[in-house]
Order: C-alpha cells, then structure tokens, then sequence
C-alpha cells in the first residue's frame, strides 16, 4: 500500500469516529421512539425491528399539552427572532455609518453586558415580572430571549453593512428618500443574507432554551423543553418511549434548520462575512 | 457622518433591551446582595455580610471548586477535540458540505433533549455505556450516586453539545491561513510537524484565545445539565454556582446571599472576558507578535 494511500484511509476513519460521535446520541433515541416498549432498552440495542408509532400515539393521548407546548415554542421562537433582527438592523446601520466616542461607548456597552450570566438576572426580574403581571407570557420569553443575542445579531449586520458602499444610500438620499426609505428599499434588501445569519443565533437558541423558560413560564406560555423536563420528572414513573417520541418531535425541525442554515451559522461565528 | 437625534432612535430599541432587562437588574442584584432579604419582606441594610457569610459557607465553596474543575475540564477538551477536528476538515474531507453539516448536528439540540439522550446511554441498569463496560468487565458507571462518575457525564455532554461552536471558530479561522504560506515553508524544507507547530498553531492562536473565551463564559454559567441530572445531589455534593445560586434564591429563599453569588459570577465572568480579550488585543496588536 503507498503511503499516501493509508493517510487517506486513516483520515476517513477518524472522520467515522466524529460523525459517529457526533450522529450516534441522536440517531439512538430518534430510533428508540419508534420501537415497541418491549424492545426499547434492549442491549445491544436493536437496529433491525418493526417500527411503530405507538409511543407517538402514547405522546397524544397522555400529554395533550405537548402539541400547546410545541405552538408556545414556535409562537417565541419567531417573536424573538423577529425582535433581535429588528431591532439590530437599526443598531447595526448606525454603527456601520457613524464613528465617535460616544457610539464605540455604547458599542462596547452591548457587548460587555451581554457577558453577564443570565441565572443573575433572574432574581430581580421575578418578583417585578410578577408585578406587571407578565409572568407565564410569550411577550416575556420574547423580550428576554431578543435581549441576550441583539449584541452579537447588532455586530452582524454592522459588518453586513460595511461592505455595502455608502454611495448607494446617498444617491438614493439626493433622489430625495428619507432615512426610512433608504433602508427599507435600498439597504435591507442588499443585505438580506447578512440579515439572515443574525436571525439563526437566537432562532436555535430560543426554540432550545431551558432556563428562563423554568423560572418564568408555569402554564399558558410553558415550551417543550420544559414540558419534556417535567416528563423526564413524572413522579408516576417515566415513559421513555414517550420522552423519546417528544424529544424527536422537538428536535427534529430545528436540527434541520440548523443543517441548512450552516453557511448562515459559520458567517455569523466569522462576524459576518456574508456574500451580500 | 456625526450622528443625529434618528440615529440614537435607532439604536434605542437594542440598547432598551440591554438596559431594562441586564444592566438594571444586575446593579439591583449588587443593590440586594448589601442587605438581608426574601421573596415578600422587607430589606434591611447589612454591608458585605451576604459575602462574608458566602466565603465562610462550605456549600458555596464546593460549588465554586465544582464550577471551576467542570469549566477547565470542558473547555479545554473541547479545544483540543475542536483543533483536531478543524486540522481533519481542513486537510480535505469528502462532501465537505454536507459532512459539516452533519458534525455540527449537536449544537441543534436543547439542553433538555440533550441530557435525556446521555442519561439513557449512562443508565446504570439499562445504558448502553455500562453495558459496553460490563463486557470490559470495568465496574458500572453510577452517576446518580457517585460524585465524580455525574460530573464525568456532565463533562461529556457539555463537551459533546458545544465542541460544534468551538470546531466552527477554529475551522474557519484555519481555512482564512493563506495556502502560499505552507507552499513557501515546504520549499524552505520544513517538514509537515514544523509546520503545524510553527505556522498553523501559531497562526491559530487568536481564534484559539476567542473560542476559549466564549466558552469560558459560557460554561462558567452551566445551569440546566446539572439540574437535569442529578439537581445538585445527592446532599447537595453535584451544585455548580449556578445551582447554588438557584437554589439559594427559589429554594431557601435566601435571596441576599443568592445575589451576592451572582454578583461574584457576573465579576468572574468580565475578569474572564478582560483577561482573553487583552491576550488576543497584545497578540493581534504588538509590534513583535507571537
């Protein structure tokens, strides 16, 4: 065998091992939900068998929350997003176009209070967001989720918008659109790939998230991380191949998203270099 | 262009949210954690007594020493898995594409799916891990009841969930080196370890120091996998700072304390933050780098 030969197939099987690291968790419970519970821990597990839905039609009948679970997931999902990617378009816009010490002051604000570990402001936060009564809200979990990735969405557009050329935004200026105009028609839709890579971040975060969602949602806005949290607790015992079937469903659209949203996710870890 | 009454309009919206829900909260928590209080009565003046009683707590200590063995530990396996990783795609993987898309799959999953799939390998009766251990006739892996087989599994699946963010980071920080460089050291005969050790670790280095300092940060504040697994027990040996804090506040209802526990996180965070970012400022900035 020539050297080169056995590098290329060294190379190949530690590329086996770090798709088997990372593939193998996911695809055993994926497999696992579909498996009747006689066979569910079996050991070694096994990979030929009849597959049923029976621990989906389970997941229905016993947990009729879930699906109310999985909207209130999606409904702050898509709320969060659309905050962050608002209200960072704005930020990011003026921080690509205006220098000074008072905007790198409030530049360098964003970034060092996004450091600060969430769990800290949890405990003042609990007893006002009861006061206001906006404890157990979409709104809340929205605002909260939109607070902890504007910083890194904002620092996305910013260099989105720096490769565009300001030409563009004054001759459209001179044609007489306002500031408004400039951005809806002109610089928004040039940078529609930048905008997206600063919408996937809190996208998978806020669809993932666990820890807001346990200290500040009980029932109406209650996600499924949390409904799966409780399952996982059942003081009844817990039914694997029930957790399995949610833990699938829950799984399964944003582990999709995020492979087909990779070119957005490296961009954004890259501060944005987005082919515009 | 100087800015203009619009321009601060713009930024409001992002700088609100910052303000109203990190910036007055947590001068609120350094506010409590000076006085005695609890969820429903009033706050009495105390000083640094919340802190004086932390440093003198036994349960506080185990969960900072809990913290920082866990942190260390994640952080730089993930490095070092993170670095081979990078090298290995960098080098040229077929379907690159689609084999990236498929290794950062992790980073997809919520905590919660997450420790459910690893507590179903570690099960001690009916794991997966255990039985492959078994066959090696290596004792079971008890992680409910012993102290450090928990923190083993806390460790590998955090490193399992976040080795996608620091692999990213690495990546494509290793495919920005120039290919002319190589070709220029290869010509001067070096050899492929000098290489590496030479040129691609060094020019790593930056990257290396942003993927540490995110991760620190962001494993400085592990939460949810403890609380999933074992909650902080058994008798209390398993909390991490944040689970202390948690607890401190929601369970004990010891809410001084629990601030003046967040109030050290939140400091330890900015000294960890401060410290990689002027690293990476004297590394990317001096004259004579590396």
């Amino acid at each position: 065998m020539k050297p080169g030969l056995s590098i290329k197939a060294g190379k190949l099987l530690l590329l086996a091992l770090v798709l088997a690291w990372s593939l193998f968790p996911i695809l055993l419970i994926v497999t696992a939900s579909f498996k009747p519970a006689t066979i569910i821990f079996d050991i070694p597990p096994k990979w030929l068998f009849a597959p049923t839905l029976d621990n989906y039609r389970l997941l229905i009948d016993q947990w009729p929350d879930f699906w109310r679970c999985l909207k209130n997931s999606l409904i702050i999902t898509i709320g969060a997003t659309a905050l962050t990617v608002l209200s960072s378009s704005l930020a990011g816009y003026v921080y690509s176009r205006h220098r000074g010490t008072a905007m790198a002051g409030s530049a360098f604000f964003m970034v060092v209070v996004r450091m600060f570990p969430p769990i800290v402001i949890t405990l003042p936060l609990f007893p006002v967001v009861n006061w206001l009564r906006i404890n157990d809200t979409h709104l809340l979990l929205i605002l909260l989720y939109a607070t902890f990735f504007v910083s890194l969405s904002t620092w996305i557009v910013k260099a989105g918008i720096d490769q565009l050329p300001v030409e563009l935004e004054e001759a459209a200026a001179i044609d007489g659109a306002s500031l408004p105009q400039v951005l809806r028609l002109v610089v928004l839709p040039l940078i529609a790939p930048t905008l997206i890579a600063s919408g996937v971040f809190v996208f998978v975060f806020a669809w993932n998230e666990f820890l807001f969602a346990f200290i500040f949602t009980t029932t109406s806005a209650k996600t499924a991380p949390l409904l799966i949290s409780e399952m996982m607790g059942s003081a009844t015992g817990v039914d694997w191949g029930v957790v399995f079937a949610a833990a699938t469903i829950q799984l399964l659209p944003i582990l999709l998203f995020v492979m087909l949203a990779q070119k957005y996710l490296v961009a954004g870890l890259t501060a944005g270099a987005v082919k515009n | 262009m100087a800015p203009r009454a619009i321009h601060w309009l713009m930024l409001s919206p992002a700088q609100l949210l910052l303000v109203v829900f990190i910036f007055v909260p947590s001068l609120y928590v350094a506010w409590l954690s000076l006085h005695s209080a609890s969820f429903g009565k009033p706050t009495v003046f105390v000083g640094i007594a919340n802190y004086l009683s932390l440093l003198t707590d036994a349960y506080f200590w185990r969960a900072f020493w809990n913290t920082f063995v866990i942190v260390n530990l994640v952080v730089y396996i993930e490095l070092l898995l993170g670095l081979g990783m990078a090298l290995l795609f960098a080098s040229g993987v077929p379907w690159t594409r689609l084999m990236l898309a498929l290794v950062i799959a992790p980073y997809a999953i919520s905590e919660v799916v997450a420790v459910t799939i690893w507590r179903t390998m570690f099960e001690p009766d009916a794991g997966l891990v255990n039985y492959f251990l078994a066959l090696a006739s290596i004792p079971a892996i008890q992680w409910s009841s012993n102290v450090s087989h928990a923190f083993g599994v806390v460790i590998l699946l955090a490193v399992w969930h976040h080795l996608p963010f620091t692999f990213l980071i690495l990546y494509t920080a290793r495919l920005a080196i120039p290919k002319e460089i190589y070709e220029a050291a290869a010509i001067d005969g070096a050899t492929r370890w000098q290489q590496f050790r030479r040129l691609t670790f060094g020019l790593l280095i930056p990257a290396m120091l942003v993927a540490l300092m995110f991760r620190y940060i962001f494993a400085f504040r592990i939460f949810s996998e403890v609380w999933l697994l074992t909650q902080g027990g058994p008798a209390r040996a398993t909390e991490v700072l944040s689970v202390f804090l948690y607890k401190s506040a929601f369970s004990y209802n010891a809410l001084g304390m629990a601030a003046a526990t967040g109030w050290m996180m939140l400091l330890l965070s900015l000294l960890i933050a401060l410290y990689y970012l002027r690293l990476a400022y004297r590394r990317m900035f001096a004259p004579e780098a590396a």
